[in-house]
């Protein structure tokens, strides 16, 4: 989850020139080493170690430092990384990995098979609190050493997404003698086997510096290079306000921002000297999500009217100009196993909403125009993420309200959000949820991640709960290899697109906008920039 | 020596009763939010029930809100602050980082308020009244500037237009003029006026018209007697302006990227992280008595009657 509960909604200053000079080169050429990249980015994580920390932030900050054991590319194939092979047993149970012998931690300590068991034990250990990692391998049971470079893995139940998991900067290797210290220690600074060494570490509210490990040599294929990274440094300063970043990079303040606004990001695209790159984050698209459980959203024609009713498509491009891409499927296109035939089932369509909504009984209207049915409103409390929603809640308010139908805007502090989600006391909720796999589709909709009071936070918001739904889950976690997992997960997507459990609306992008000197700029499977293939031209 | 000693003295005895008040309100005002602290801490996250338990257990959730009561005052009274449920680390820590960046920033604030609106009532004490309507006009207007527009303002046109100062994150000197003239716009207005109404009332006291009688220039009148007698009033208002900036910065640190305490109270509000709240809290209640006591100890030096 990468928004805020609360965020502060600054007005952007319009006048913010975007006159700047041709500022040095432009990136052609083949990448030069040297200088150091100074980045301004939006959101600071309030740990630094990726086995506690569940954000986007901390996997950006991450992903210097440290190598997973494996490597997915942007198809979603899996191939070595710190580990050479694997086999995996009959039963699934039994991983078995070679590790490459020529690996060293920035510390000196050597990359060997009791690293990997003293990363592994450390992410699943109650006191490290872990708020991602450990739910990402939760099948995992217990690992030994062979020999120095190979280790085995048990699982407790077999898990296709498991080296998918591993593949995860949330996974990734930490030097042991690290992981002694107490957790507190690791939020502030880690040392991995990255291309990248930090050594001051996570300064709070100002940002981090890295330097080049010079003795890189582990670089996995398709990783555009090998050998030690071109930047000498990278200098990353925390600037949370939007039109601050903005004007810090059209300024030449800085080389390279992220997390670019939509009217900046439209502005940047059309300003010679500077580029823009962008990729959809992999996981849950941007959605609205009904209540499935309880109120007008219980019964499946009302969230169908709902969904063919509103014109997403024209309110996504009139919110964000065509900076995002509008959704069709609970997926994001960038999460290996998504499946692109569900689209079809993304229509815009008033007049069906209309008799879907007539048939489901809600025939009467009210003074005001809206539905009703037995004398009461069809109407519908939203309950916000986050109050930069208010342009798209606006727009889908007027939409509905076409239909005949009612939304109540509820913009809540975190405790009072936190509240109503246990509680169930919602008819509408919106978020989305980044994620590497398609494994993320158990996270939103296992019976057993609704959120309750017994239970506490979690994530299946619609609270939806289907038989056939909860056996492909365990079906999925069960399968032979990838394909087979795809399939399971394609059908699940089909059986949600179907019920209409989710209303998707845009793919959430992380972005890029640099001065055109930047070169190299590319994302990771996770849409993580790769420090690592950036070079700069001047 | 005694006359001094005596009220500070009751000062800090009443202080403590001040930090007591804060550390309760603090703590039942937190408490009454909505959501359990371990749910709006594992909000957005992905945490399993083993992680769940975990901090329940690490940080003493389940316990009846009396022991909690208890043990959070027996804490404090120790000097034991604890760890930020959120930062995973310690709350003098986490807030130590920040304070000099605050700091720096209040001490650029207040000798700018202070230099300023001296000159700026010194010279707008006049008695012509298009001169004072005109100041009377911009002061309302710089009052009623909200601070984050201002620091925009002199952000695009200081930084990204003129690239004099630096706009984002510079922790040199260089860069706390921006921030530090966008937090002081509001308080030399208010300041000013207080200042120039008291300006204006002295110059028609008689020691005025003997000052000037001894042939004692007009501008050494101003800055040598009559200051110190609108000075009164001014510096209570000062004090106060001080302690509200403690953590009353916020905006203007997440505008100018600058770290501070301000920032740090949002985040920990928002996460329900009790023990960087009650830090904070008790920071500036801290301060505020600090301020105050220096409030009354310059009023000594400025009024000789207050002595009395």
């Amino acid at each position: 989850m990468r928004r805020m509960l609360i965020g502060l909604a600054l007005v952007a200053l319009a006048a913010v020139p975007s006159c700047a000079a041709a500022q040095g080169a432009a990136a052609q050429g083949p990448p030069r080493p040297g200088g150091t990249l100074r980045l301004a980015i939006e959101d600071e994580p309030e740990c630094l170690d990726p086995h506690q920390s569940p954000t986007e932030a901390a996997r950006l900050l991450d992903r210097p430092l440290v190598d997973p054991l494996v490597h997915q590319d942007d198809k979603g194939v899996l191939r070595p990384w710190l580990a050479t092979h694997w086999t995996v047993s009959a039963d699934r149970l039994t991983y078995t990995f070679t590790l490459r012998p020529d690996v060293r931690f920035s510390d000196g300590t050597p990359f060997d098979a009791a690293a990997v068991v003293a990363n592994l034990d450390h992410v699943v250990a109650p006191a490290t609190k872990s708020l991602l990692a450990a739910s990402l391998i939760s099948a995992y049971r217990a690992s030994t050493v062979l020999d120095a470079h190979t280790v085995r893995v048990q699982l407790s139940e077999p898990d296709s997404t498991f080296l998918a998991a591993l593949a995860t900067t949330s996974l990734g290797m930490e030097s042991p003698r690290t992981l002694r210290q107490d957790p507190a220690t690791l939020c502030a600074n880690i040392v991995g086997t990255g291309p990248f060494v930090s050594h001051d570490g996570l300064q709070p509210q100002q940002g981090i510096s890295y330097v080049r490990n010079p003795g890189y040599a582990w670089a996995p294929e398709g990783a555009g290079h090998a050998g030690p990274a071109y930047l000498d440094g990278v200098d990353v300063q925390f600037v949370p306000d939007d039109a601050a970043r903005y004007g810090a990079l059209t300024s030449g303040q800085v080389d390279a921002i992220m997390s670019v606004s939509p009217t900046e990001e439209r502005e940047l695209g059309a300003s010679p000297g500077f580029l823009l790159r962008t990729k959809a984050f992999p996981g849950i698209n941007y959605s609205y999500w009904p209540n499935t459980a309880s109120g007008p959203f219980a019964d499946p024609s009302v969230r169908k009217a709902f969904q063919v009713g509103v014109d997403w498509p024209q309110i996504v491009r009139n919110v964000y100009f065509g900076t995002r891409q509008v959704a069709r499927g609970v997926l994001s296109p960038t999460t290996p196993g998504f499946d692109r035939s569900v689209a079809k089932n993304y229509v815009v369509d008033p007049a069906l909403a209309g008799r879907l909504l007539d048939r489901a009984g809600w025939t009467g209207r009210d003074s005001a125009g809206y539905r009703t049915k037995d004398g009461v409103r069809l109407r519908l409390r939203h309950l916000w993420s986050d109050p930069s929603i208010e342009d798209l809640a606006v727009q889908v308010q007027a939409s509905a309200r076409q239909l005949g139908i009612e939304t109540v805007e509820q913009n809540v502090d975190g405790g009072t959000f936190v509240k109503s989600l246990l509680a169930g006391d919602y008819d509408l909720l919106d978020t989305s949820f980044s994620a590497a796999g398609p494994n993320v589709l158990q996270v939103m909709f296992d019976a057993a991640n609704i959120p309750t009071e017994e239970r506490g936070i979690a994530n299946n918001v619609s609270r939806y709960d289907q038989s056939d739904i909860q056996a492909d889950l365990v079906g999925a976690l069960a399968a032979r290899d990838q394909d087979e997992q795809h399939r399971i997960y394609g059908a699940v997507q089909q059986r949600i697109s179907a019920d209409v459990a989710v209303f998707p609306v845009y793919s959430d992008m992380a972005t890029v906008g640099a001065r055109d000197g930047v070169g190299g700029i590319a994302f990771d499977n996770e849409a993580t920039p790769d420090f690592y293939r950036i070079w700069l031209a001047s | 020596m005694t006359g001094i000693v005596k009220p500070v003295v009751l000062r800090l005895a009443a202080s403590v009763v001040v930090l007591w008040g804060a550390a309760t309100a603090t703590f039942f005002l937190l408490q009454a939010t909505p959501g359990r602290t371990v749910d709006v801490l594992l909000a957005r996250t992905q945490a399993g029930p083993e992680v769940r338990a975990q901090i329940v257990a690490d940080y003493r959730l389940d316990d009846s809100l009396p022991t909690q009561y208890l043990t959070y005052l027996e804490r404090l009274v120790t000097g034991d602050f604890g760890s930020s449920y959120v930062l995973r680390r310690p709350v003098v820590d986490a807030i130590g980082g920040q304070l000099p960046y605050s700091l720096q920033l209040i001490a650029a604030t207040l000798v700018l308020t202070v230099i300023a609106s001296a000159l700026l009532a010194v010279v707008s004490a006049n008695r012509r009244r298009w001169v004072q309507s005109s100041f009377d006009a911009i002061e309302s207007l710089v009052v009623a500037v909200p601070p984050f527009w201002l620091g925009l303002v002199l952000m695009g046109v200081f930084s990204f237009t003129l690239r004099w100062l630096p706009a984002i994150g510079a922790t040199s000197p260089l860069g706390l003029v921006l921030p530090a003239v966008a937090l002081a716009a509001a308080p030399i207005a208010v300041l000013t006026r207080v200042l120039r109404e008291g300006v204006l009332h002295a110059l028609t006291e008689p020691f005025a018209l003997t000052a000037r009688s001894r042939g004692l220039s007009e501008v050494a009148l101003r800055t040598r007697h009559v200051l110190r007698h609108a000075a009164l009033p001014a510096t209570a208002l000062l004090g106060w302006i001080a302690g509200s900036l403690i953590g009353g910065a916020v905006i203007i640190e997440i505008v100018f990227a600058r770290p501070g305490v301000g920032r740090l109270m949002l985040s920990a509000v928002q996460n329900k992280d009790m023990p960087v709240v009650t830090g904070v809290v008790l920071l500036a209640a801290a301060v505020f008595v600090v301020v105050t006591i220096l409030v009354d100890l310059a009023s000594r030096v400025i009024d000789p009657r207050v002595r009395g």
